[in-house]
C-alpha cells in the first residue's frame, strides 16, 4: 500500500530526507518517531503528494509519484485522512462545517453527512463545540477537530502528524485509542510523534528517523 | 451528486454575499459596459429608422399660408413639379394633416380646438440622381420669399453632415464595443484574481482534503454567474426604460428588440465566465 523506493528529498543542502526505503502494509499501525527536524513531516508530505521526491519514487494506493497526473492527486487525497501538524482548519467555518468538508468533497449525501459528522464529534468529544469557530477553541480542541475531519470520511490511510502534540496525556491516550479502533476496522495508520512516553507501552512498529535518515524500523 | 451540487451552489452564494466589494465592482463594470453595449445594439437595431431619416434628405415640406386658396396651391404644386430638381410633389390638405396628427399624437385636434389649425402643405420629393445640396438650398431660399409660403422645413443639410461622418461613426462604434468587451474582461479577470488570492488558504485546505479543480472552481463560477446576471439585467432595464422615456419625450419611435434581455444576459455570461475562467487557469493549475 505504501512503498518508498530509495527516496531523497532535500529542501537545501543540509535539510531533507535521504535514501528512504520503506514499506507499510495495508492494515498496519506504525509510529514515525525522531527528534524535531528529523524529517517526519516531510515523509508524510511525500505521501499525500504535497512534495515530490527528487530521487526515487513513492507508491501509494496504486499511484506512483513518478507518473501521477496533477489532475489525479485529488483522487488519492480523497482516500487519505491527514491530521496536519498545523491543523489547517477553515477559519470562517464552524467546527461542524470543517468536519463535514471532506464528506462534501467526496460527494456524500446530506443525511449521511449529518450522521457521520455526529459520530466523529462524539468520538472526539466535540459535540458541544459544533457551532463554534476554530478561533474560539483551545489548541487541543482545534487538534481534535482536525482529527475528526481526518477520520470522518473513513479513509484507507490515516496520516497523523503529531496528533497529540497539544493534548494532555489522558486525552492523548483517548485519541490513540480512536486510531487503534479505526485501524482494527482495516485502515492503515501512520502516526508521527516525538511523544515516546505515549507509545512506550505499545507493541506496534516504530520507524525511527534521525537527520533525515531511517535509523531503525 | 445533487447534494454536492447543492453544497457548491450554496458555497457560491456564500462567497457572493461575503465579498461585497469585489462583487459590487464586477456588477458595476458589467452594468456600465452593458448599458453602453445595449444602447448601441438598440440603435443598430433601428437602422431602418435611421435610413428612413437619412432618406428624408430627398424631401422637403412646404407649409402654406392659411389664406392660400386651393387654386394657388395647385398652381404652386405644378410649378414645382416642373422644376428639374423635383421628381414629384404630394399635396397634403388640411384634413389629411389632421389625420396625420391623429396618427402621430393620438388626439383629434379638430375636436379639441373646435377648428383645424393645421396648414395645407406640399411634400416635395427631390431628384436623387445627381443630387446637389447647394442647388436645393438655392431653390428653398427662392421659395421662402414666396408670399403664399409660411415655412419650409428641410433637414437635408444636417443629414448631409451626418452622412459624411457615418463611416466614422460605424468605426468608432466597433472600436467602442471591442473596448468595452476588453475592459470588462480585464476588470472581471482582475477581481477574480483578487478574490482568488484572498482565498488562497481556503483553496489550499480544500485541495488537501481532496477537492478537484472543478469543485474549487464551481463556487467561483456561480459567483461570477450571479454578478453578470445582476449587472446585465440592471443594464437591460436602464436601456429599455431609457428608450421608452426617450421615445415619449422626443416623440421618436425607437424600437427595442424583444430578445434584448436574452442576448445581453448571454453575452455578459460568456464574457465574465471567460474572464474568470482565464484567471483561475493561471492560479489553479
Ligand atoms: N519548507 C521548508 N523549507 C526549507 N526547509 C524545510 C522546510 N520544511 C522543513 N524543512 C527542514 O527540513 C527538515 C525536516 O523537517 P520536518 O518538518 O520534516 O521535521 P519534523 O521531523 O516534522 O520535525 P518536528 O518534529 O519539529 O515537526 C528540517 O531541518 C527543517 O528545517
Ligand atoms: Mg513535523
Amino acid at each position: 500500500m505504501i512503498d518508498f523506493e530509495n527516496i531523497t528529498y532535500n529542501y537545501s543542502h543540509q535539510s531533507g530526507v535521504y535514501d528512504i526505503d520503506l514499506e507499510i502494509q495495508d492494515n498496519e499501525f506504525c509510529f514515525l518517531v525522531g527528534p524535531t527536524g528529523s524529517g517526519k513531516t516531510t515523509l508524510l508530505k511525500l505521501l499525500y503528494f504535497d512534495l515530490f521526491p527528487h530521487k526515487g519514487k513513492v507508491n501509494i494506493l496504486n499511484y506512483s509519484s513518478k507518473n501521477v497526473k496533477k489532475s489525479s492527486i485529488h483522487k488519492i487525497r480523497k482516500k487519505i485522512g491527514v491530521v496536519f501538524q498545523d491543523y489547517k482548519l477553515l477559519k470562517q467555518r464552524t467546527v461542524y462545517e470543517n468536519i463535514a468538508l471532506p464528506l462534501h468533497i467526496n460527494g456524500v449525501g446530506r443525511k449521511k453527512i449529518k450522521q457521520l459528522v455526529r459520530e466523529a464529534l462524539d468520538l472526539t468529544e466535540l459535540s458541544h463545540y459544533s457551532k463554534k469557530f476554530p478561533d474560539e477553541l483551545s489548541g487541543g480542541e482545534q487538534q481534535r477537530v482536525c482529527i475528526a475531519r481526518a477520520i470522518v470520511k473513513n479513509p484507507d490511510i490515516i496520516l497523523a502528524d503529531e496528533p497529540t502534540g497539544n493534548l494532555d496525556p489522558t486525552t492523548g491516550h483517548k485519541i490513540l485509542k480512536i486510531f487503534e479502533q479505526i485501524n482494527k476496522e482495516g485502515t492503515c495508520v501512520v502516526m508521527a510523534t516525538h511523544n515516546y512516553k505515549l507509545i512506550s507501552d505499545k507493541t506496534y512498529r516504530v520507524i525511527e528517523l534521525n537527520e533525515g535518515r531511517i535509523v531503525s524500523g | 451528486m445533487i447534494d454536492k451540487l447543492a453544497f457548491l451552489f450554496v458555497e457560491g452564494i456564500k462567497n457572493f454575499t461575503r465579498n461585497k466589494l469585489t462583487n459590487f465592482l464586477c456588477i458595476v463594470t458589467i452594468f456600465i459596459n452593458f448599458t453602453i453595449l445595449g444602447t448601441f445594439f438598440v440603435l443598430g437595431y433601428n437602422t431602418d429608422n435611421v435610413v428612413n431619416f437619412l432618406r428624408s434628405k430627398y424631401t422637403f415640406e412646404i407649409f402654406l399660408n392659411s389664406e392660400t386658396s386651393l387654386d394657388q396651391a395647385v398652381n404652386l404644386k405644378n410649378e414645382l413639379s416642373n422644376n428639374s430638381l423635383v421628381t414629384s410633389v404630394d399635396f397634403i390638405g388640411k384634413e389629411e394633416s389632421a389625420k396625420i396628427f391623429y396618427d402621430e399624437f393620438g388626439e383629434d385636434i379638430v375636436e379639441v380646438l373646435g377648428y383645424n389649425p393645421l396648414p395645407t402643405s406640399l411634400k416635395v420629393n427631390l431628384e436623387e440622381n445627381g443630387f446637389d445640396a447647394n442647388q436645393v438650398n438655392t431653390l428653398i431660399e427662392e421659395y421662402k420669399l414666396n408670399a403664399l409660403i409660411d415655412e419650409i422645413s428641410y433637414q437635408g443639410n444636417y443629414i448631409d453632415d451626418i452622412e459624411s461622418r457615418i463611416n466614422l461613426f460605424i468605426f468608432a462604434f466597433l472600436v467602442l464595443v471591442l473596448l468595452v468587451i476588453f475592459i470588462s474582461i480585464q476588470i472581471i479577470g482582475n477581481t477574480t484574481n483578487l478574490s482568488l488570492s484572498n482565498r488562497k488558504d481556503f483553496i489550499e485546505i480544500l485541495r488537501y482534503n481532496g477537492a478537484s479543480n472543478l469543485f474549487i472552481k464551481t463556487p467561483f463560477f456561480i459567483e461570477t454567474f450571479l454578478q453578470s446576471l445582476i449587472g446585465s439585467l440592471l443594464a437591460f432595464f436602464l436601456v429599455k426604460y431609457g428608450f421608452v422615456v426617450i421615445n415619449s419625450y422626443l416623440g421618436v419611435n425607437i424600437e427595442i428588440d424583444y430578445y434584448l434581455w436574452a442576448w445581453m444576459i448571454v453575452l455578459s455570461l460568456i464574457i465574465s465566465i471567460y474572464a474568470s475562467g482565464r484567471s483561475m487557469k493561471r492560479i489553479l493549475v
